[in-house]
């Protein structure tokens, strides 16, 4: 059935909706006061993306493309998609939206510019489901790039923090970085599309549709391997892929709703949902080599961050990352095992993060610290927390038969699969995911350890949480729970549509637990016992992780990014001072020379012609320009401001003969009176002041002589190859206003209809410049009479 | 005739530009109004230009019509002429006075001076 175009418009419109009315209404909530005024924006957001989840749930099981027009001569429209994959992705960030509104309406209750976050929020929600929905490449990057804009803001709440700032400021760098790559992918997709289908087109959906074509088209341009590359940095940055994973544990100094939103199912998961989106354009070697391995590393990398990792949100923040990166080893496998492994983790990893981000937020809020050492035995305390954090920490460690199990045992038969087939080195692909996995499994009985034994001295928890604090954590514990019991129901529902949707071949996700010994039911037996093994001497774990990372301190992303940075900024410290010193000259040099050379480089690049120029030349105009031309050379060497005036005096009157004798008697008159004018202020201002005229140093003329000849050569190559030909008629839009002036303007003088009719508007912004102009005149000599004195 | 004009721009950019680098504010300025008369012929230029004729006005009762089809000069760069003449005459008015002020507060002409620095 096709999809209903007006509604996935209202779902993503929404909430940009809501972002520009929340803070008017916290503003109203704010003369109310009370709870409405602590916490009533939150739900009102909360209430917008309960709609939005509504609207999007309407769509499930539908497929087709919905379209508006934009710009229709780049073939750029607003195309929205609506398929398995987008529906799971706009299911997960509009359905856990709702979680996390009602939850972070308790927990931001009397913080500060409440109107800016929600409003934020919410518009980092709507981008998101853009995203999710998009089927044009041009819109892709525009909610794309949204999402980066909305997170710096977000990540950056607390803006009189250094850290805070820092942190938004990095994770703003990498993710638009990231952006400008995509950027540069969508240009080259647009030209293989052109090459394909004959015609160019930024459409995503007719690209998805003819792979083969597209593939050919780009390969034949040789597109093929920068695309597919500059894509999947673009998709490493977004989602956190080392080596640009630096950002994610950063940006946990953002408040916990925030961290649990972005790593759970929006931010992060953009660039891994756009990867899922492209992989039927790119599957094939090069991208498991390259998607893959970028995974599969990923995923070892942070999981043993993550066991090293002191802080709870930091430890959730890495392991976000080791998740990101076996979503994205999933969809770098081409068999459909590795599509189906993507697809399902995507929507078991979104319930079970953020879930365990809220049970983060939860414990540092009742705690006071998040510190994993002072943390322990909190079942005494929280024990409906302590429940939540089992069911959900046991699905993130991928322990049979939680949901994480089931995707991770997907992901091991997808490996084990590319391993058996293509053999060599391709067996490091099962073997790094089981390495991975041990380590996944002793960071996340480190973090279930919270709960567990006995409570550090010195740790008191100061009161039970609010419900409305433990209810979003619990709704999405009971969603892992009816996951682990009946996984059908979620896969049936939308997952397996989603992995169709990435995948080349058929797809039929099996989610059971195993009845028989198999190569991958034997890895997660290794990588379930070698974790538990491994937790019971987790500190000796930790220092030999520490150890090694301490060694590679000066290659740890972050240490270069800082030198990176450190670099730009005394780069632009020193450049600074050179192009902006306060002299005029300076600047009038800068602007010049840049702005001629820059013309003339565009002449020569696009190899433009001089047209032929028609040899009659009328000797009056010849005689009045020549006259022009000496009197702004005598101008430029006149000795005394007078005669500099009157000289200049000189130059306008001829250009004003030259208006005469081109046709332009309406100019002439103004010009004669302008000039006239000009000349009076003129000689009333330098009456007032000293006659100083400047040594001119003889090398210094030269040099200037030199800047000026180049951009009066400049100008003049510029007028010969813009003139047109003299037989060229009149231009559509001058023709319009001829025909048109009588008829419509009531007038025979053509330039004066325009003036005062068709561009009426113009003139009055005109006439408005010349009032300003005349107050500041007026104002700049009348308060220095009043003693405004510096 | 395009030559012409080409080389009457280029030339009054010239000057302009050489104006422009001075340390004496008031030439300064002149640059700025001989960089804008150029600009304005630059204009011109751009609506095709032929030798004037009293046909060529675009002014249409005067050609004894009152409906189209007439050939006239461009009146769309002239109308653009029109503006700018008046614009960078409040341009100069302003920039003029600004000049006063700040000799006013400095008590020099040498934009040179005003950053403290030598040439």
């Amino acid at each position: 059935m096709a999809p209903q175009g007006g509604v996935v418009v209202a779902a993503i419109a929404l909430p940009f909706l809501g972002a520009a009315l929340v803070p008017l209404l916290y503003r109203l909530f704010g003369r109310v006061g009370g709870r409405l005024d602590e916490e009533g924006v939150g739900y009102v957001g909360a209430g917008v993306a309960l709609t939005s989840f509504a609207l999007v749930v309407s769509q499930v099981g539908e497929a087709g493309v919905v379209s508006f027009s934009w710009i229709p001569s780049l073939d750029v429209a607003l195309r929205l998609q609506v398929d398995g994959l987008a529906v799971l992705f706009a299911l997960l960030a509009s359905g856990i939206g709702v979680c996390i509104f009602t939850y972070a309406a308790r927990y931001m209750h009397g913080k500060d510019n409440l109107g800016r976050f929600f409003g934020t929020l919410l518009a980092f929600m709507g981008s998101i489901l853009g995203v999710a929905f998009a089927a044009d490449l041009v819109v892709l990057f525009v909610f794309w790039e949204l999402t980066s804009v909305c997170s710096f803001v977000l990540i950056g709440y607390y803006t009189d923090d250094d850290e805070s700032r820092y942190s938004a400021r990095m994770a703003m760098l990498v993710t638009v970085g990231g952006g400008l790559c995509l950027l540069v992918a969508v240009a080259m997709l647009a030209i293989g599309a052109e090459a394909a289908f004959g015609a160019r087109t930024f459409d995503l959906a007719a690209m998805l549709a003819e792979p083969e074509a597209m593939r050919a088209a780009l390969e034949t341009k040789g597109l093929f391997l920068p695309a597919m590359g500059l894509l999947v940095v673009a998709a490493a940055a977004k989602s956190a892929q080392v080596p640009l994973h630096f950002w994610l544990p950063r940006a946990m100094v953002a408040p916990t709703p925030v961290s649990a939103f972005l790593h759970s199912a929006t931010m992060v998961k953009v660039g891994v949902y756009v990867l899922g989106r492209t992989r039927p354009l790119f599957v094939g070697e090069e991208w498991t080599l390259l998607v893959a391995t970028l995974g599969l590393v990923t995923m070892a990398v942070g999981a043993l961050l993550a066991v090293l990792a002191t802080d709870i949100k930091e430890l959730l923040a890495y392991s976000t990352a080791s998740h990101l990166g076996l979503m994205v080893a999933g969809f770098g496998l081409g068999s459909h095992y590795g599509a189906e492994a993507g697809a399902f983790h995507l929507f078991n990893h979104a319930l079970f993060k953020a879930a365990l981000f809220l049970v983060a937020g939860i414990v540092a809020h009742e705690v006071g610290t998040r510190d994993i050492d002072e943390l322990g035995g909190l079942w005494r305390d929280l024990p409906v927390t302590a429940l939540i954090t089992g069911v959900t920490a046991l699905s993130m460690a991928g322990i049979p038969p939680f949901g994480g199990f089931y995707s991770k045992e997907i992901l091991f038969e997808a490996t084990w699969e590319a391993a058996a087939h293509d053999g060599g080195a391709t067996w490091l692909f099962p073997a790094l995911a089981v390495f991975a996995s041990i380590f996944t499994v002793v960071y996340s009985l480190r973090f279930l350890w919270l709960f567990v034994g006995d409570r550090p001295e010195g740790t008191t928890v100061a009161h039970r949480p609010s419900p409305l604090l433990v209810a979003p954590a619990a709704l999405l514990a009971v969603l892992v729970a009816v996951t682990s019991v009946v996984p059908d129901l979620a896969i049936d529902a939308v997952v397996n549509d989603a992995a169709a949707a990435t995948a080349v071949h058929d797809v039929e996700i099996h989610a059971a637990l195993p009845t028989h010994v198999t190569p991958p039911v034997a890895m997660s037996a290794v990588a379930v016992g070698g974790g538990v093994a491994a937790f019971r001497v987790v500190e000796d774990v930790r220092t030999a992780i520490g150890r090694v990372h301490a060694g590679l301190h000066a290659v740890h992303p972050e240490a270069v990014y800082d030198r990176l940075l450190s670099v730009t900024e005394t780069a632009s410290a020193s450049l600074g001072p050179l192009v902006h010193n306060g002299l005029v000259r300076t600047y009038v040099s800068w602007a010049l020379i840049a702005s001629s050379a820059l013309a003339l480089a565009g002449y020569a690049s696009a190899t433009v012609a001089i047209p032929s120029l028609s040899t009659e030349v009328p000797v009056t105009i010849v005689l009045v320009l020549g006259v022009a031309v000496l009197a702004a050379i005598a101008t430029t060497r006149a000795e005394a401001h007078v005669t500099g005036v009157l000289t200049l005096g000189i130059l306008g009157f001829m250009v004003a003969i030259f208006y005469i004798l081109a046709s332009g008697p309406d100019l002439a008159l103004t010009q004669l009176i302008v000039e006239t004018l000009v000349l009076l202020i003129f000689l009333l201002v330098i009456e007032q002041m000293p006659a100083f005229y400047g040594e001119l140093d003889r090398r210094i003329a030269a040099r200037d002589a030199v800047v000026s000849l180049f951009v009066g050569a400049t100008a003049t190559v510029t007028v010969l190859v813009a003139a047109p030909s003299a037989d060229r008629p009149l231009s559509d839009t001058a023709r319009y206003y001829v025909d048109s002036a009588v008829p419509e303007g009531g007038g025979a003088n053509v330039v004066n209809v325009i003036l005062t009719d068709f561009r009426a508007l113009d003139t009055l912004g005109e006439s408005i410049v010349i009032a300003v102009a005349a107050l500041s005149v007026l104002v700049l000599l009348a308060m220095r009479g009043r003693g405004e004195v510096r | 005739m395009t030559l012409a004009i080409a080389l009457t721009v280029g030339a009054l950019f010239t000057m302009g530009t050489f104006l422009l680098l001075r340390d004496d504010l008031v030439r300064v300025v002149w640059g700025v109004a001989i960089i804008s008369q150029a600009a304005n012929v630059y204009l011109i230029a751009m609506g095709g230009i032929e030798e004037g004729t009293f046909d060529l006005v675009p002014i249409l009762a005067g050609h004894g019509h009152d409906a189209g089809g007439v050939e006239t000069a461009d009146p769309l760069v002239q109308a653009l002429v029109l503006t700018a003449i008046v614009i960078s005459f409040g341009m100069t008015a302003f920039a003029l006075v600004l000049s006063y002020r700040a000799y006013e507060e400095n008590g020099t002409m040498n934009v040179t001076e005003w950053a403290g620095g030598d040439q």
